[in-house]
């Protein structure tokens, strides 16, 4: 199959992750949209060195390491989210501006 | 090749959906499922390209774990009954915009490059994966799981409670 396809795909994929992060207030959406936009990198990686005849599981390797360092990523940021939200009671982001000089 | 192309047309699909039901929808929750759901439509794309392996672990982490968790945050925190103050149009607008750039200046690198074609059947079973990990990736390895574990006890110790320093409010 055409690489290209898969490579649209996660284009998409990612320009959706892009438009939410922008978009949304809340930190618990902003967090999908950024694991929107990694498994787009993933589906790149992984069809790229399965479609052009490269290390194919390298792909794979490198997919399993995005997934572990996206998992610690959502464990960090949503005991930010309910850290914030004890101190603050919003999740609101363009409420945190405590630290704007 | 057309099972894998049925496959991958219909996880796509199910995915660009899920996805957009997660940026779009109002309600938090709502979020949570559309990103379930996108997370399985990118791990039928991952059986469509034939590595079942990494799509049982998407299916595993993002719609068992992470999206477990999410919901947990979210009815930890927010009620979901609060109604959310609309977003100015400008705002909304300018997302767009840059998101749209952004997509199509990856969309003109992708039609210019040239790929090389695939040379035979690639070994993508969970056994060579596990091999390579403990063979020539064991450092990234033993760093993931350290990483995993600092990341585990740091979100442990910024969302309890701290008792020492009184937060009441």
């Amino acid at each position: 199959m055409n690489p290209t396809l898969y490579l649209g795909f996660a284009t998409l994929l990612f320009g959706i992750g892009l438009y939410g992060l922008l978009q949304r207030r809340s930190l618990v959406a902003m967090l999908i949209s950024l694991e929107l936009m990694l498994a787009a990198v993933s589906v790149n990686v992984v069809a790229l060195t399965t479609l052009t005849g490269h290390d194919a599981s390298m792909g794979q390797v490198v997919a399993l390491i995005l997934v572990g360092v996206a998992a610690s990523e959502t464990a960090i940021g949503l005991s930010l989210f309910v850290a914030i939200h004890r101190a603050s009671h919003s999740i609101d982001v363009e409420n945190l501006s405590e630290l704007k000089g | 090749m057309n099972w894998a192309g049925a496959v991958f047309g219909a996880s796509a699909a199910t995915a660009l959906v899920g996805a957009v039901c997660a940026v779009g929808l109002k309600s938090i929750f709502h979020n949570i499922l559309g990103f379930a759901l996108a997370m399985l439509g990118v791990a039928g794309v991952f059986l469509s390209l034939g590595s079942d392996f990494l799509a049982v672990v998407f299916v595993l982490v993002y719609v068992g774990a992470v999206a477990i968790a999410m919901v947990y945050a979210v009815m930890l925190s927010v009620p979901l009954d609060l109604p959310a103050r609309p977003r100015s149009r400008a705002k909304v607008a300018g997302a767009a915009l840059f998101a749209a750039v952004g997509a199509a200046a990856i969309w003109l690198v992708v039609r210019g490059a040239r790929w090389p074609q695939a040379t035979g059947r690639l070994d993508v079973s969970a056994a060579w994966i596990g091999y390579r990990f403990l063979r020539d990736y064991v450092l990234a390895f033993e760093l993931i799981s350290v990483l995993l574990v600092v990341a585990m006890m740091g979100a442990v110790m910024v969302a309890r409670r701290s008792r020492s320093s009184g937060e009441g409010r």
